[in-house]
């Protein structure tokens, strides 16, 4: 069996934010096929780590390389590889001047990966897997919370990404709407994506992932998969934030 | 009764008949509309490029060099950012001296051969026009959810794409009555420009004041073309601004 092959690798990466260390030098690979789920506390440095895995954050030192391309490299065409790097945001982040089938093939049409036809043919595909293709030609202010996630999710998946970053995606949601954003992560989990997914919600993170990272203070201090993670943490600070998280 | 009307007819009959006097008005308005639409036309353009080049600058002094970034590419940051300087003051002398003496030093200095002082006043109030709009734009784009910029960016857009197609739209939109006062500003400033002996509206009821020794006629009929066009042009940005809102309704 060949060794699967690696997608994004951190080296030695760091973050500062002025004098405060965000991230402390660190090492990881993410390799194809893997769901990663990252938590920890608010301002332990997990979001800024996920951030800068496709450089919308940019280190202060090491580097973040992307199926082997050093993206801090100055050589680097940023653009060329975020395009197969997704990011979910927490706030969605749709653009409200565009209709939902605009949001979804902007990106494509505008760097001539796909013809207007192709783009739009691609996009209502999705539209209709995420059960929303009757909503493409309204804006997205007309959208629910739940809704617009969902539509964000279609927006990264039609450039074809090799990997997805989803950054808290459930927090900003009315909890009446978590369901139906996680079942569509579930559902790419099950069709083989690979992601990174930072998030409070402990029971997706057990049953979605295949390894869970806890970071605290820039640092990732354990990581598991998700079975001994939850039974048998060894880190006390993880032990501690365990118990305040699980009741 | 009648010596009134008889009296206003008379008034009316001086100040545009006699001598052919309205196609002096007429031929002022043409010059006050050409003016107003070029000086916008060039305050708009320079003013949005001033901006982006800000905007860009702005970035660039927090991130790594890159060669696939615009303008990097083929200026490098260094010219980029000497750029945004030069701009800066541009913009600081533009709105830090009256206009009337840069009208002024457009006519008799910079362009003093320049024969046509229609196209004179346009460059000079198209200029000025210029670094108020640069800010009115980068107030426009600072207005605009940074998550949208990071949006366009994460699926691949570069800098300048996620800026025209995703930032400035928005931005424009939220702009619109600020822009909107700005070419209103313009319109009435361009009665300055008979310093330079051009015949605008103003100008042309002046001169016509000046043949019939009769002030409130002439004065009163600018004034209210005046207010009718700015009234116009309100009206139309209103109606725009309704179309854009189109996306707001949920």
């Amino acid at each position: 069996m060949t060794e699967a092959k690696t997608l994004l690798e951190t080296r030695e990466l760091s973050k500062n934010f002025g004098e405060l260390k965000v991230l402390r030098g660190i090492n990881e690979k993410i390799v194809e096929g893997e769901r990663v789920v990252i938590i920890g506390a608010s301002g332990s440095g997990k979001s800024t780590f996920l951030r800068c895995l496709n450089m919308l954050e940019e280190p202060s030192s090491g580097a973040v390389l992307f199926e082997g391309i050093d993206m801090t490299s100055p050589e680097t065409d940023i653009d060329r590889t975020r395009q197969k790097i997704g990011m979910v945001f927490q706030h969605f982040n749709l653009f409200p001047h565009l209709t939902i089938l605009e949001n979804l093939t902007i990106a494509p049409t505008h760097l001539k990966l796909k013809s207007k036809e192709e783009a739009e043919g691609a996009a209502m595909q999705l539209l209709h897997r995420i059960g929303l293709a009757d909503k493409a030609t309204t804006y997205p202010a007309m959208l629910s919370g739940g809704q617009k996630q969902r539509v964000a999710i279609a927006r990264s998946l039609v450039m074809e990404p090799d990997v997805m970053l989803f950054d808290e995606p459930t927090s900003a949601l009315d909890p009446e709407m978590v369901g139906e954003v996680l079942d569509l992560i579930r559902e790419l989990a099950a069709d083989g994506m690979t992601m990174v997914i930072v998030t409070h919600e402990m029971g997706f993170a057990r049953e979605v992932a295949t390894r869970i990272m806890f970071m605290d203070e820039g640092e990732i201090l354990e990581q598991n998969p998700p079975a001994a993670f939850f039974e048998n943490p060894q880190n006390p600070r993880l032990r501690d934030f365990l118990s305040k998280v699980l009741y | 009764m009648q010596e009134f009307i008889d009296n206003i007819v008379w008034e009316f009959t001086r100040t545009f008949i006699t001598d052919n006097r309205w196609k002096l008005f007429l031929e002022g308005f043409k010059n006050t509309l050409t003016i107003t639409v070029l000086a916008v036309l060039v305050g708009v353009a320079l003013g949005t490029v001033i901006s982006v080049v800000h905007y860009v600058a702005a970035q660039a002094k927090s991130k790594i060099k890159r060669k696939s970034d615009p303008f990097l590419k083929k200026l490098g940051r260094g010219v980029l950012l000497f750029a945004d300087r030069i701009l800066a003051a541009y913009v600081a002398v533009m709105r830090g001296s009256p206009l009337a003496i840069q009208i002024m030093i457009m006519s008799f200095v910079v362009m003093r051969g320049f024969s046509d002082k229609v196209i004179v006043a346009s460059v000079a109030f198209g200029l000025n026009s210029a670094a108020y709009v640069s800010e009115v734009i980068r107030g426009g784009i600072n207005s605009v959810d940074s998550g949208q910029m990071e949006a366009g960016r994460s699926v691949g857009l570069s800098q300048i794409a996620a800026l025209r197609l995703i930032v400035l739209p928005q931005a424009i939109k939220n702009i619109l009555p600020a822009l909107c006062n700005e070419f209103i500003a313009v319109l009435k400033e361009t009665s300055i420009v008979g310093l330079i002996a051009v015949t605008d509206l103003t100008r042309a009821s002046d001169l016509v004041r000046s043949r019939t020794l009769s002030a409130f006629f002439p004065l009163i009929s600018a004034g209210i073309v005046y207010f009718v066009l700015v009234a116009l042009l309100s009206t139309g940005v209103s109606k725009l601004e309704a179309r854009l809102a189109q996306s707001d309704r949920s």
